[in-house]
């Protein structure tokens, strides 16, 4: 299991990360979260043992994080940390033995990752000579390749389209349901909200919101009804409660303060309204958790 | 991954792959065909230059038209055979005088002289005909013993105008004396050259040692001067490979893996390695372009230089200065290696500092310019000889490895200075160890250079 455990980071009177803690269990997909500048970067280069903390302290399975644990931990990097001049097999080699694998352990993974990732006629070709897509999964490979027991990915989707978002998805699972630990980064939230039971959402170095996903949810008190029908859009912007009504192509979205006002809805929609197709009670997406307690905090 | 297999040594790995990545590319294999064909080409000079041709190597045909009664053509043969020697041999005017007899007979004169006896006029048809036909007509004078006059086509190039006007002179000076009667036997004694007896008062001191050193002074320099380039080499790639894993954050996979001390001396290790193996390369194409040398003239290493190589060569073994090689070069190569090892760190730490490769290019100009005063010291060694500045220097780490061996050969170093300015720089390692690994570990994960320097003199107080 990772261990944070009220980590603190300074850069001169900079306070990078503020009493951060969570825990990651063998098999977890952990969601780290933040707009640009909140910590994320920091965090994970404490987590490697790059940096370390002015407070708390990192364990990884009891041990603290040093140069005799690194070779159970992958970590993907959001900037490109490939060697370009060199060939896939080369630079996945070079990785590979500094995480303490032999060659033909490494050749033997590589190809049969190259498979996976649908790139295996790519072996011998220089880093520069592929696609932005390509390097991507190629950087996926290298931090991969030790099979680690905690792996961290910071911006894994960078560069991607929605058809190897899949492939990366699918390899993210397999290597959550093998028992990694998996600390997941990502602008984009349908990705964490599709991964991640548990996350932590910072700002300038502090948790805001942090927890199980299903929590974070309940708690939050908005939420969207989805509504198809014919009724007067008036009768429920009247309703105290109802934050905002939003018309899509061929449904209503309507936003509530809380769950008692669905109650007042459908008693308004099953008077008024007509042919009525659809009405679902949905939870907000983190997307929308995200914006509107970052936003909260941001302003204050 | 299973735990029961061998785990491969992150180490020696790094090292391998930082030497791999430099030698195992298509621009390494370039540059030493171009060094090689540069020296190659350096080495045979001469037979390149004749292979292209031209009329450098025809001999210029002096007609003397002698309308004098006092033998002036003859005494002219003479001394003109002199001067074209001497000349021939300057190089070798300190070396010693049986060394230089024997060189001065196997100079072949640049000139033939004939007497010309079909008069002035068809004299001139000749000359006007080659321009590597001169005449001369010596004629009696009151006044001045001789006149002469000199006819040619063309300008007379710097060397035959010094040759034939040394010769002119020396012939009319021998003509007057000559005609002054003097008995043969004062005639000898007055060409004769001065005896000087050198008498040097140090005990470990020889003459023949003194026109050694002022050769090897000249000579040293050249030697060493693969030292600038090895260590050019050196430091570029160092700083190369340094700033290539930072821009492409490769660095934090790394650093994430092996600590920075065994980053730091990975790259130290195989840069060392790398210009040792270029070293023996340079060494290896020198003596190839002695076999192609040697092809080329007909068995002779020296060919057409074998005057002036062969006449220091027989100068360096009667000194008995190549005894001293025992220990002039492996003390050279000891402080040589331990300097290398200097740059290496150096460009290590400031490598780590910068962020991409031109702010790294910036930085290394001080260092090369370092080295550069090293060198020019050197050659000035001996003009400035016992110049106790020169001599502070030769101490200087990064300096003293060009400079100390220097004033070793020449002998304004002894043995002992050597070793402390080899122990001088093996203190600055270990400082630039204990130190600049401080800094190092900082600036490797450093990737802005706002408050660099801040940043740095934090790192080295060690908080």
């Amino acid at each position: 299991m990772l261990k944070v455990e009220g980590i603190t980071k300074y850069y001169g009177d900079f306070l990078a990360v503020d009493h951060l803690s969570f825990e990651v269990k063998p098999g977890e997909i952990f969601g780290l979260l933040g707009v640009n500048g909140a910590g994320k970067t920091t965090t994970f280069r404490m987590i490697m043992g790059l940096l370390e903390p002015s407070d708390g302290r990192i364990t990884l399975n009891g041990k603290p994080i040093d140069y005799s644990v690194t070779d159970e931990i992958g970590f993907l990097t959001e900037e490109r940390s490939l060697l370009t001049k060199l060939t896939v097999r080369e630079q996945c080699i070079y990785y590979g033995t500094l995480k303490g694998m032999n060659k033909e352990l490494i050749e033997t993974r590589l190809k049969e990752l190259l498979e996976r990732f649908e790139i295996p006629e790519y072996i011998d070709k220089p880093i520069k000579q592929l696609s932005k897509g390509n390097q991507q999964k190629v950087q996926f490979i290298t931090a991969i390749i030790n099979e680690p027991k905690l792996l961290i990915l910071d911006e894994p989707f960078s560069g991607l389209d929605p058809f190897n978002v899949e492939l990366f998805k699918q390899e993210i699972k397999r290597m959550s349901e093998a028992g990694s630990m998996i600390i997941f980064s990502s602008h984009r939230m349908e990705h964490v909200e599709l991964f991640c039971k548990k996350l932590v959402i910072m700002l300038h170095g502090k948790p805001v919101i942090e927890g199980y996903l299903q929590d974070i949810k309940e708690q939050f008190r908005k939420k969207n009804i989805f509504l198809k029908a014919d009724i007067d859009i008036d009768l429920l912007k009247k309703i105290d409660g109802v934050v905002s009504i939003e018309e899509r192509a061929d449904e209503y979205e309507i936003k509530i303060r809380d769950n008692e006002v669905v109650d007042q809805v459908f008693s308004v929609v099953a008077k008024k309204g007509k042919h009525v197709t659809k009405f679902v009670v949905e939870e907000p997406s983190l997307n929308e958790i995200f914006v509107a307690k970052v936003g909260e905090e941001y302003d204050k | 991954m299973t735990n029961n297999e061998k785990k491969p040594n992150k180490f020696w790995f790094l090292v391998g792959m930082s030497l791999k990545r430099k030698i195992k590319t298509k621009w390494f294999l370039l540059a030493n065909i171009l060094i090689f064909a540069a020296i190659a080409c350096a080495l045979n000079i001469d037979h390149l230059i004749e292979a292209f041709g031209g009329d450098f190597n025809e001999k210029e045909t002096i007609y003397v038209i002698d309308q004098t009664d006092m033998n002036t053509y003859e005494i002219f043969e003479q001394q003109l055979q002199l001067t074209n020697t001497t000349l021939q041999t300057e190089d070798q005017s300190k070396v010693l005088e049986e060394s230089r007899a024997e060189t001065e007979e196997q100079v072949e004169s640049d000139y033939i002289v004939e007497e010309f006896t079909e008069g002035l006029e068809k004299a001139e048809e000749l000359a006007e005909e080659d321009d590597k036909v001169y005449v001369i007509v010596f004629e009696e004078d009151e006044e001045n013993i001789i006149k002469t006059t000199l006819i040619s086509k063309d300008y007379l190039g710097t060397t035959d105008s010094q040759v034939i006007n040394q010769a002119i002179n020396s012939t009319k000076m021998a003509v007057a004396i000559a005609n002054s009667n003097i008995p043969v036997s004062e005639l000898e004694k007055i060409y004769s050259e001065a005896e000087v007896e050198r008498v040097i008062l140090s005990d470990d001191k020889t003459p023949q040692a003194e026109g050694t050193s002022m050769i090897m002074s000249t000579v040293f320099p050249v030697v060493i001067l693969p030292f600038f380039m090895l260590t050019l080499f050196l430091v570029q790639m160092i700083g190369a490979e340094v700033n290539d894993e930072k821009t492409t954050r490769g660095m934090e996979i790394i650093i994430s893996n092996v600590s920075p001390k065994q980053h730091f001396f990975s790259k130290m290790i195989a840069g060392n390695a790398f210009i040792l193996i270029q070293g023996a390369l340079l060494i290896i194409y020198a003596i190839l372009g002695v076999v192609i040398r040697v092809l080329l003239g007909g068995g002779n290493p020296l060919g057409g230089m074998g005057n002036s190589f062969g006449g220091v060569l027989d100068a360096l073994t009667v000194s008995g200065i190549l005894d001293k090689l025992i220990y002039i070069i492996p003390l050279t190569l000891i402080l040589m290696i331990v300097t290398f090892v200097a740059y290496s760190l150096l460009a290590g730490i400031l490598a780590s500092m910068t962020t991409n490769i031109e702010d790294f290019q910036q930085l290394q100009t001080p260092i090369m310019i370092i080295s550069l005063v090293g060198y020019y010291l050197a050659i000035l060694a001996n003009v400035f000889g016992g110049s106790i500045f020169i001599k502070i220097l030769g101490f200087v780490p990064l300096i003293s490895a060009i400079l100390a061996p220097s004033l070793l050969v020449i002998g304004q170093f002894g043995i002992f200075e050597v070793v402390i300015a080899i122990i001088l720089v093996i203190i600055t390692n270990f400082l630039l160890i204990h130190y600049g690994l401080r800094i190092y570990k900082v600036g490797i994960l450093n990737y802005s250079s706002e408050g660099l320097w801040k940043k740095m003199l934090k790192a080295l107080r060690g908080k």
